[in-house]
Parts: C-alpha cells; structure tokens; sequence
C-alpha cells in the first residue's frame, strides 16, 4: 500500500480580519483543520502613545490615555489621575469619587455589552449584536449629557471631575439602569440556552488556573478559572470599600464561562451604581489647587484598577517637572493575547475565533 | 499583611539583597543589584509568607542619565504587591530573563528589548514585534533617539 | 406612481407606460451610490463608532451600506482607525485587491494627517492620503455617527455627479 502521507501548512489570519477585533495578525500553522501552533504578530496599532505623554503635560496626558483603551475610557482616565494623585498625595472632594465610580461601572456596563453583541457576531449570531448595542447607545447617551463626548471622554481629571453632572441625570441613569435590567433576560433567552451557542462554546478552550496565573491572565478570564480575585476588593481604590456588591466567579474556565461571567458582572455593576446613587454627597467636582501648570513632587508609582477587561496599570514617574519622566501602561489583553498559543493548539479555527472573541481583547491595549 | 508590615518583613529578611527606595509612592519599591536579579526574584516568588505568582508590569525606563528595569509584581494568594528595579548603566545594559519564574514576562522583555535596547540574556526569543519588520532607526524610546520625520511638539 | 414621482429630476416618464428613460450614466452612478457596501476596516477608536453607526440606533443600511469582510465584494473602504507604518502596505494591499470603481472615505483625524498623534509619535502615518487616493474626509476625534453618516450621502452625491468615462481615463 501506498504510504500516505501529510503536510503541514501556514494560514495567516488578519490583520485584516472581522473577527481579530482590530489588527491583530495570527499566523496558524495547520495540520489538515487542527492547528498546530499559533504565531501571534502584533504592533499594528503601535501608535507611540507612551512616547507622546513624555513630552505633553499631566492635564494633556490624559486625552491621550482616552485613546489607550476606547472602550473603556473611563477607566484608562481614573488610573492615570489616580497614579498622579498618590505621587502628589492629593485630596479628591467626596462627591468627585462618588461621580468616579458612577461613570466607571457605567463604563463597565457598556464595554460589556459590546463584548457580548461582538463576541456572539464572531461565533455566528447577528442579532444579540443589535441588541448589545441598542442598550448600550442609553449609556453613551449619559456620558453624552456629562462631558459631550460619546467615546474619548476626558472626564475624569487629575483631582477629580471636569465638571458636575447635569440635571436629570440620576433620573435618566436610574431609567437606563431599569431597561438594561429589564432587557438582560432577553440577551440570556437569546444564548444562554441555544444549542448553537452551548455547542460553540462549552468545554471550548479551557484555560486552566496555574496557567492563568503565571502568564499573567487578569479581570473575568482569571475569574472565570475559578480564582476570585478582583482589585476592586483585593486592592480597594476610590470608594469601592463601602459598596456592598458580589465578585461573581466560575470554575470551567472555558469559552462559555467567560461569556457568562461578563454578564454576572454587569448585575452587580448596576447594584454599585444604585448605592452610589443614592448615598451621592453634595459638594465641589474638583479640587480647586490643581492648575493646569500642575507639577507633582518627584516619585513614582505603580497604580492598578479593575477595567472591563483586567488589570489596568500605569506605571509613573514624575521627576518634579511639569511632564512625566515615563508612563508606563499595561493592558490586560496584552497578556492576553500572549497566553493565546498556549491554549488555542489542536482545535479548529473556528474555536478559536470563539477564543479569541471570549477573552475580549482589544488591540491598543495591546500595542498601545 | 499590610504595606508596613511588607516593609518591615522585607527588611528583616532581605536586608542587603533589596534596598529600599524614597521615591516609591504608596506600595514599597526596591532597588536590585543587576547581578542579584534572578536570584532575588526567585526568592520572593518561592517564600511561602510572600509567594509572588503574579507579574504585573515590567517596563524600560531613560532617565537621561542611566537605564532602568522596573518590575512590578503582586501576590494573588497572600495579596501583596510590590516593586523593585534594577539600574543599568547605557554602556552595560543588560539584565537576566526571568521568564523561568515568571513565564507572563516573555513579552514584556521582547517590548523593553526593542524600545530601549536593554539586553536581556537567556531569552528564547528576541525578535522585533511592534515595530515594522523592516525598522532600521533604533530604539526609538530612548531619550535622545532623532529621526528625519519625527516632529516634537513645540513649547507653548 | 410615487416611486417615479420620487425618481430623480433626469428621469423621463413614458406617456402612458411604466417604463422610464435615462441616461445610462444615471442608471449606473444610481446603482453605485445607493448600494455601497464597505470594507469592515476598523482599526482603532473610530471602528467603535463605526460599529454604533451600523448597529441599532443609526442603522447604516439605510443608505445601502451593508459591510462587506473581503475587499474583493466592497466598494469602498471606510478606513476607521490609525494607520501605523506597520499597517500602510496592507491598507495598500487591500485597496488593491478592490475592483473599480473605488472609493476611500478617510473617517477620523488619525487618518486626514495623524490627528493626536501627529507630534512626537515615531510610528504613525501621517495621513492616510500618502498611501491611497482618499474621496471624502470626515474630522472628528472620533466622528459622531451623524457626521459619518453625512460623509457617506457627501459621497454619493460625488458618485452620481461623475462621468461614465471617468474611470478608463484613469
């Protein structure tokens, strides 16, 4: 008989991708439809960011780190105006941190949202996308009557809001808050027991806990292999201390898992949300010493918060001058993205589309 | 524990190997002699009080005077955190990967290696990825880096 | 009766007939302004907003556009996001492999001249227009989906102005 024989191949998956969420670049090296080995390419988004802020002012870094991660704006803003307030060891006015943790979860609640509209379009689904973000336009609305910018906010400032929230906001944050609650038994109607979906997405690329933790995996990936571990409780910053709200975990680690947590998440997003509501204290948005000629003493610190995604740090040091000597960020889909060849081999390409789509990465945080 | 008893411990049992720093803001940073890296690194991850599992942050820093390599590391199982750096001559920039010990490192190295051009030695694979293949302008991080196209923005 | 009623001013109606004439430059630039589908190109902030203007609220299909993930079925490449040095010869490669008649709507400040990255970034494209011929620029950091929106009837207006031997000439 004749001996048969087989060869591997290259695929190269992106830049140009739909499903790659914005230009990451993977190289599969395939034996029939099993991969082998995945080569991720990245840095095709490098766009120097850290390189700028050295040479702009602390008020004018924070524009910049808007652009850092856009999903969550929020977030990439507070940990750069928290990093500077520890070096200068600054007062933030308690109604400003109230405000801060308000955007925040909202912020939180949008990223999700697109996160389960774009992860169910990678693995086939359409519509949950409308609905995905036919809920979240409600909270870009608010942050539209806040600071007038739908996606690159500059709101969160070095000592605490650019401005006060307007009137009718904690009313139509609070009516936003009821049709998101209201809707979320429509998106888990949608997947939750699809028979697609669970097909697509149960006991599909499992990442176990040790491997987790040593290559640096963080946010609802981590928790989701079963380790509770969140900054908002492990590391408190801003007021996250006095809320009552659960850190929701689970144990398979796998695509289904991941999805699931995520919309855990956003339940316990909206409790913090109502409690800072309610307990919302009068008085100043900022603190009134900071110019835009700010010069903090010479330090550095590492900061780190809770984002939709994972850890989100910014290391800074500032040598007394009014620019920063270095500003250091980390993505947590930096990791993210490194940790996808160690898990991803033999399956087929299209689990790892729905790998890829679940640990929710986003590129410039990655190439920043 | 709390970041005063973090100091204090790091204090009785590392004295020598882990020198303190003023400049750290909040969490305690450290500085490392370039020679004791791995040595130091292991220890904090293998002592069963601390347990450093878990790498935050590596990133090359130009002062304008000399290098440096800022590692940020935290423990999920006792919950800590801290920093330590390294400080390297321009002449003699080189440190030890650490990627035995922390494996999420690998990246991280590969970025501060192309950026700024510190060495790192016994890394599996040093290659260029976020500039363009074909970059031939160097370490386009360090301070005095100059190309014909870069513009600076000019003072106000 | 009130869908020719509706037909542009160019049109005639046959006299007692469903049947309309026109020029076939008007029949064709019709046919290419109102279905333009796009190439999936987001690569950075604006592809959010790109996404929000296809999705629910601004629902882009109503101007025909319906986006395409293969450069080979696209007629137009919506280049939402910073193109970095690293990226221009594939944006190249892409508008390549497009058939004619093509068009480029440049969507964004990182794609009309570097936008906040023009100053003291070593690897950004400054401009989009240095790598591909560009037909409409949108400003905006990133654009709302209303401004977007207005590029893309700016455009078609453009197609149904141009010349059937327009694009042998070139």
């Amino acid at each position: 008989m004749r001996e048969l024989r087989t060869e591997e191949f290259i695929v190269n998956m992106g830049p140009q991708h739909p499903s790659t969420h914005g230009v990451c670049r993977l190289v599969l090296t395939m034996d029939g439809e099993k991969i082998v080995k995945i080569e991720p390419v990245i840095g095709y988004l490098h766009r120097a960011i850290e390189k700028v802020m050295e040479n702009r002012t602390y008020s004018q870094c924070i524009p910049m780190m808007d652009r850092v991660e856009y999903v969550t704006s929020m977030s990439c803003e507070y940990v750069f105006s928290l990093a500077t307030e520890r070096i200068a060891e600054m007062e933030v006015p308690e109604r400003a941190k109230y405000l801060r943790v308000i955007m925040l979860e909202l912020n939180r609640i949008a990223s999700h949202l697109l996160f389960y509209g774009v992860t169910a379009m990678d693995i086939g689904a359409l519509t949950p996308f409308l609905y995905g973000m036919r809920e979240r336009e409600l909270i870009i609305d608010l942050f539209e009557m806040t600071c007038g910018q739908r996606l690159t906010y500059n709101y969160i400032r070095i000592g605490g809001v650019s401005k006060d929230i307007p009137k009718g906001f904690e009313q139509k944050c609070r009516s936003a808050l009821k049709v998101i609650a209201e809707k979320m038994s429509d998106y888990e109607g949608l997947l939750n027991e699809n028979p697609i979906w669970l097909k697509r997405t149960k006991g599909v690329g499992i990442l176990p806990k040790e491997l987790a933790i040593a290559y640096g995996v963080s946010g609802p990936n981590l928790r989701a292999s079963g380790v509770q571990y969140d900054l908002r409780r492990n590391d408190p910053y801003c007021i996250y201390d006095k809320f009552d709200f659960d850190i929701p975990v689970r144990y398979n680690g796998d695509c289904f898992d991941r999805y699931i947590l995520r919309l855990d998440e956003i339940k316990q997003s909206m409790r913090i949300i109502y409690q800072a509501l309610d307990g919302l204290p009068e008085g100043d948005v900022k603190n009134k010493k900071v110019k835009l000629t700010f010069k903090p003493p010479a330090g550095e610190t590492y900061t780190r918060i809770e984002n939709s995604r994972g850890e989100l740090g910014v290391y800074l040091i500032s040598d007394g001058g009014k620019k920063p000597l270095r500003v250091k960020t980390r993505g947590a889909s930096f990791n993210h993205v490194q940790i996808l060849p160690h898990f991803s081999t033999n399956m087929l390409i299209a689990d790892l589309v729905a790998n890829f789509a679940t640990l929710d990465i986003i590129m410039p945080e990655v190439d920043r | 524990m709390t970041r005063d008893e973090l100091r204090a411990y790091i204090a009785e049992h590392y004295d020598g190997r882990l020198k303190p720093l003023k400049t750290g803001k909040y969490d305690p940073l450290y500085e490392v002699a370039v020679d004791k890296i791995f040595e130091v690194a292991k220890a904090l991850k293998e002592d069963d009080n601390l347990k450093f599992d878990f790498l935050c942050n590596l990133g090359g820093v130009d002062t304008g005077e000399h290098f440096e390599a800022v590692y940020n590391i935290a423990s999920i199982s006792n919950n800590l955190r801290l920093d330590f750096k390294v400080i390297m001559s321009y002449d003699q920039a080189e440190v030890e990967s650490l990627q035995e010990i922390w494996p999420a490192i690998n990246w991280y190295e590969r970025e501060m290696w192309e950026l700024y051009g510190i060495n790192v030695k016994n890394h599996d694979n040093l290659t260029r990825f976020l500039l363009p293949d074909d970059w031939d302008q160097g370490h386009p991080m360090r301070k005095d880096w100059d190309a014909p196209d870069f513009k600076r923005k000019p003072e106000l | 009766m009130g869908i020719i009623k509706k037909l542009p001013i160019y049109s005639e109606k046959f006299p007692g007939g469903g049947i309309v004439t026109t020029s076939l430059e008007a029949a064709l630039n019709q046919g290419r302004a109102k279905s333009l589908w796009y190439l999936l190109f987001g690569t950075a902030c604006c592809a959010i907003e790109l996404m929000c203007t296809g999705a629910s609220r601004y629902d882009f299909d109503r101007l025909g556009m319906i986006f395409r993930a293969t450069p080979r079925q696209a007629d137009l490449i919506l280049c939402a996001g910073t193109i970095t040095k690293k990226m221009a010869p594939r944006l190249r490669r892409l508008y390549d492999q497009m058939a004619e008649p093509r068009y480029v709507i440049a969507m964004g400040g990182c794609t009309i001249n570097g936008g906040p990255f023009y100053y003291d970034s070593y690897s950004v494209e400054k401009g989009i227009d240095h790598i591909i011929p560009v037909d409409i620029y949108i400003p905006g950091c990133p654009p709302r989906p209303e401004s977007l929106m207005e590029g893309c009837i700016h455009l078609q207006e453009k197609i149904k102005k141009q010349k059937l031997l327009d694009w042998q000439e070139k």
